[in-house]
């Protein structure tokens, strides 16, 4: 009960204290516009889109050590490249070991040894590598990039208005939520935190605040998007996801270059190498 | 030639029982620059929004009556056509703006109707509204003003005949405000456009405006040339719509004898040096002001303050550097500066919301770093330029009392009675804060601030948005609460509110305080007010026109420096 | 004339909620991809603890558009802006919170009546939860090579899956998606509806409850999402990769290196030339 606690106190400390929104939205921008001139950024988001096709599900099915160990390194060093937030690898490595860390704790619990640990380490692997490259080509592309490109594989419009319309909309709206949960700081009374039964009325009282402050958060917003689909309407929003001609004018702005192809060639020379090796071990 | 024909309109919201236009009737020749005035709720933006198509094609309700734009039947067309033939910016024009670069936004419009030249169409829209070599920038790191530009090249970018904008300047600081009003002329009087402007300052109306339309329950009133309806000073203060200081002041004048029946008001301060010329300044009959009480404690100060802001690329941007502020138990502060001089930055760090890079900031002679949040609120209180992100519960009642009921204040249902009483909103009290009007709003927030008793009072901008008999009544609050609340720091642009009610006034400028002290002090040095961008009130300007010697800040003052005749 | 007009102002509050639920479901799903899954011992809490978002919105206005708006959100805000983005097996996810959410949306035919708010949001959540543990389950099972044969595997699976299933729903369930649900639905009614411009919804105007076309529909859209996440998981036995390398691998995988370095070089000297060419040509 100990380390629950500890926990507790911690993601108390993180929900609201330490944890600022301020941070929080300068990564997820920062994450999206703030490395638009690297390596990745500049290919073609369609050879990126293909290229994690693969990286996204070849391991999956593949349980070759060598393999999997080449694409795992490669990917690790195109996120290198991308120049990813600092936020994004860490909830990459929440999410991995939320994945599978925590069965692998279980299983040895219920009797398991070396042979349960081997199959989990490799799916472990698989899950690392297919994080990592989605981490590359999404995080990687900025997101205007991004939805050009998935709309030429014919993701629905809606879709791409939503992953740009999301970074718009996204500092405004966390501002607002920071305002209104400071609002209930500065007027609230929190709960001293003292022992386990005042750590746990304090963060009983921290989520009854964060539920709280969607009330307000949802009438404000409600406001905010009725002047925001006016305006989508008066500017052709619908129009655009009927015509066909605007969908092929967003996309001709795509064109492969060189460099995308000395991409695909290099990591098909690498991936080559890991199997010639495999083969040969 | 008329390029809108409004026939009969008459238009009830969904689920309202009552018309909120009725039998309007306009014609607004091409060419125009109108102005559209009349009180809260009398059914201006409605107005405007049947002329692009969003009533009755978006938002339903009745609707008889016939609205030409530009030769074209509302009703026949739908919003995309109508959209080319008029632009439409909102009052809350962030949420206009949908797509993260400026071009990208500028040009958006002209995308999704499929015209092969966007991005030139985008780019120039850009370059006529004063953007030019922003094109690459993200939207967010856009001052407002240029946000707003931006909105408005997304409307020009689609070369619509007429352009309608509700409120353009009604958060801008005066130099932000001349720059939107400047590109208007320039697109009125160069390219021919027709512009429609609802407007409270009609001080800008004077300086702009070809026409005005007064609209009183969702009737036309009148329609008349700008400077003609200025002059009308008793049917818009009817309509609680404030004359331009000037003309008012001559009325006074008038009405004191010292100006002739027969003459014609005069609009603006060009106008008004002739009309005026004949009077003579009299010494300042008011007592001088009072030196500043430096004696008292200090209750909040900044002991070299750095604070930035983390940027998505590069380097963080400064707001302040080593700031030194001390503000003294009792004063009655103004903060004014431009936008982004750190206004409200100032107040954030006061309570804490932001933290420092480096420096210290002392309230009541404690560090507030040692202070948990929630134990600030008994000292200080800061009341957002947002009221709407004051109200966290579903009533007013419930929000004014929440924090003496989070802090087990004994009596808080009678000082909640009380509060109420004295902000008048006893017959508001049961209802959401969010669906109030927009005076309302703000006295409410007012109330909220001070209900825990503060020793220190702060308020952004708590003249913004609002109408001038709104306004009137924040001031007459402001003036009222002086004796409950110990120090009250203000951050406004609004310089008759600073004039009117500030004992000491702290100049921003690029995080730097650039000036610190008395009105007289503050409006009476030219190269600071050039410097920084400051604009006196209109009424001050006048009474300097005519006389150096001249520091009226009203137009009471004005009349008593003036008023003897010559 | 009037049908027309009609029409498209649905179609423009249909986005208006759309755009509501994906932004507010989206900003807070953000705010618990940060704290995936926090554990007090052995116990993962890892709810979609802002549900109650959705959920809301959906009993209050069109639960299509609430629902898709929900599942979109956190796709975009969580996933890719994050990029968290798990491919195909993000449709799982997709549509379990769409059927969720939607269901429940649906089963309120008056937001005013406690009750039945109540039981639609439990419903609601225990829907999603289920199929999810369902989906979670065969994943692992078809991820694991042997996966009965590996000792404790199997059982540590069923036990942590619906262990995790029951403990979401009486704890996270009850504690983030009901109770806030009914604090919400009641004190919003009547109020967000005219900043929309819409009408409350009433016994009169409800959608009905539920249809067998419904069931058919979600039953359909699950067992689509379940292929997926499977398909994403298991092609294993259908492409048998290994028994290709261990044969003539060599010799393909020799090939596979001089093709791609003749690529390379290929292109290198592609681009040095029309770097050249641009060169001249300003």
């Amino acid at each position: 009960m100990e380390l629950g606690t500890k926990t507790k106190k911690k993601l108390s400390e993180s929900v609201l204290d330490k944890f600022s929104m301020d941070f929080l939205r300068n990564q997820v921008l920062k994450n999206a516009y703030g490395n638009d001139d690297t390596v990745i950024a500049k290919l073609d988001p369609r050879v990126l889109i293909a290229w994690y096709l693969f990286f996204g599900l070849a391991p999956w099915f593949v349980n070759d050590l060598w393999f999997l160990m080449a694409s795992f390194l490669l990917v690790v060093a195109t996120t290198l490249l991308a120049k990813v937030a600092g936020l994004v690898l860490l909830v990459f490595a929440l999410g991995v070991f939320s994945q599978t860390g925590y069965l692998l704790l279980v299983s040895l619990l219920f009797g398991g040894n070396g042979d349960t640990v081997a199959p989990l380490l490799v799916l472990t692997l698989k899950v690392a590598t297919c994080s990592l490259a989605s981490v590359t080509v999404f995080s990687g592309l900025d997101p205007d990039k991004l939805s050009c490109g998935l709309m030429w594989f014919g993701c629905p419009e809606r879709l791409s208005f939503s992953i740009s319309y999301a970074y718009r909309v996204l500092p405004m709206l966390m501002e607002e939520f920071q305002n209104i949960l400071l609002s209930f700081r500065l007027r609230g009374n929190p709960p001293i935190r003292e022992g386990f039964v005042g750590s746990v009325k304090y963060l009983w009282y921290q989520i009854k605040t964060v539920m709280h402050a969607f009330y307000p958060l949802m009438l404000n917003t409600a406001k905010r998007s009725r002047t925001t689909v006016e305006a989508l309407e008066i500017r052709g929003y619908r129009n655009a996801a009927v015509d066909k001609t605007v969908k092929k004018m967003k996309l001709a702005a795509l064109k492969v270059s060189y460099n995308d192809l000395l991409f695909l060639a290099v990591s098909l020379l690498w991936i080559a190498l890991a199997v010639l090796a495999s083969t040969l071990a | 030639m008329n390029i809108i024909e409004i026939e009969g309109l008459t238009y009830t919201y969904p689920g309202a029982e009552t018309p909120i236009l009725d039998h309007v009737n306009l014609q607004v020749e091409k060419g125009d620059f109108l102005a559209i005035v009349g009180n809260n709720g009398c059914g201006k933006s409605t107005l405007c929004k049947t002329l692009n198509g969003l009533i009755p094609h978006f938002i339903t309700g009745e609707f008889s009556g016939r609205v030409l734009v530009d030769g074209v039947n509302t009703l026949e067309a739908d919003v995309g056509a109508l959209a080319k033939k008029a632009g439409y910016v909102y009052q809350d024009f962030e949420n206009q703006i949908v797509r993260p670069t400026v071009l990208d936004d500028a040009s958006y419009a002209c995308l999704n109707y499929a015209m092969a030249d966007y991005e030139k169409r985008g780019k120039e829209a850009l370059a006529l509204c004063g953007l030019e070599g922003w094109e690459q920038d993200y939207v967010w790191s856009l001052s407002g003003g240029q946000t707003h530009l931006l909105a408005l090249a997304g409307a020009v970018s689609l070369g619509p005949e007429v352009l309608i904008l509700d409120e353009p300047i009604a958060q801008l600081d005066p130099g932000h405000a001349d720059r939107i009003y400047g590109v208007l002329k320039e697109l009125n009087e160069k390219h021919g456009k027709t512009i429609l402007v609802i407007e409270h300052h009609t001080e800008y109306i004077a300086d702009y405006c070809k026409h005005v339309v007064l609209m009183r329950d969702g009737k036309i009133a009148w329609k008349l040339p700008a400077n003609e309806a200025l002059r009308r000073v008793g049917e818009l203060r009817e309509s609680n719509i404030f004359p331009p200081q000037v003309t008012l002041a001559a009325d006074g004048l008038r009405r004191r004898g010292a100006l002739p029946w027969e003459q014609a008001l005069p609009t603006t301060v060009e106008e008004g040096k002739a009309a005026f010329s004949p009077l003579s300044y009299r010494e300042n009959p008011v007592p001088p002001e009072a030196a500043p009480r430096r004696e008292e404690e200090p209750a909040v100060e900044f002991r070299g303050v750095s604070v930035s802001y983390r940027s998505v690329k590069g380097e963080p941007r400064k707001i302040f550097a080593g700031l030194d502020l001390t503000i003294r138990r009792g004063d009655k502060v103004a903060l004014i500066g431009s936008n982004g001089a750190g206004k409200s930055t100032l107040m954030k760090l006061m309570v804490g919301l932001l933290k420092p890079s480096e420096g210290e900031i002392f309230l009541n002679g404690d560090s507030i770093h040692r202070k948990r949040t929630e134990d600030l609120s008994r000292q200080i209180s800061l009341v957002y330029q947002n009221p709407e992100q004051m109200f966290i519960q579903d009533s007013i009642r419930a929000d004014v009392s929440f924090a003496m009921k989070a802090r087990g204040v004994k009596d808080y249902q009678r000082r909640t009675r009380q509060l109420l009483e004295r902000f008048r909103l006893e017959d508001l009290a049961e209802r959401d804060g969010r669906l109030l009007s927009g005076g309302q709003m703000r006295r409410a927030s007012l109330a909220i601030g001070v209900a825990l008793d503060p020793g220190i009072l702060l308020l952004d901008e708590p003249t913004a948005n609002l109408d001038i008999a709104t306004r009137r009544e924040i001031m007459k609050t402001l003036e009222d609460m002086k004796e409950i609340t110990g120090t009250v720091m203000i951050a406004t642009h609004d310089m008759q509110l600073v004039c009117q009610w500030a004992q000491r006034i702290v100049v921003l400028k690029n995080g730097r305080v650039v000036a610190d002290g008395t009105r007289d002090q503050i409006f009476g040095d030219r190269a600071l007010l050039e410097e920084v961008g400051i604009r006196p009130p209109e009424i001050f300007s006048m009474g300097q026109a005519l006389d150096k010697r001249a520091l009226c800040y009203t137009v009471e003052e004005f009349l008593d420096s003036f008023g003897e005749g010559a | 004339m009037e049908r027309t007009q009609k029409q498209t102002a649905t179609q423009s509050q249909k986005l208006m909620v759309f755009v509501l639920t994906m932004a507010l479901y989206g900003l807070a799903t953000l705010f618990t991809e940060l704290i995936p899954s926090f554990q007090a011992g052995l116990v993962e809490f890892s709810v979609e603890y802002f549900l109650f978002i959705p959920l809301t919105l959906a009993m209050l206005f069109d639960p299509m558009s609430a629902a898709l708006g929900a599942a979109t959100g956190e796709l975009v805000f969580s996933e890719i802006m994050l990029g968290q983005f798990g491919g195909l097996g993000e449709l799982e996810k997709f549509i379990t919170v769409t059927i969720g959410v939607y269901v429940a949306g649906r089963l309120v035919k008056d937001p005013r009546n406690y009750k039945m708010v109540g039981f639609a949001a439990i419903f609601g959540t225990a829907l999603q939860l289920f199929l999810g543990m369902v989906v979670d389950i065969c994943k692992v099972q078809f991820a694991v090579e042997d996966f009965e044969a590996v000792p404790g595997l199997p059982e540590s699976v069923f036990a942590t899956e619906g262990f995790a299933f029951l403990n979401d729903l009486l704890f996270s369930g009850i504690l983030f998606c009901l109770l806030p649900t009914l604090f919400l639905v009641p004190r919003l009614y009547g109020k967000i509806e005219p900043l929309l411009g819409m009408a409350p919804r009433t016994e009169k105007n409800s959608l009905g409850g539920i249809s067998p076309k419904m069931v058919v529909g979600c039953v359909i859209a699950f067992v689509c999402a379940a292929a997926a996440e499977l398909l994403a998981t298991s092609g294993l036995s259908l492409i048998d990769w290994e028994a290709d390398w261990a044969g003539s691998g060599t010799a393909i995988a020799i090939g596979l290196v001089i093709a791609a370095v003749v690529a390379i070089a290929a292109i290198l000297v592609l681009k040095a030339r029309s770097g050249k060419e641009q060169a001249k040509a300003e």
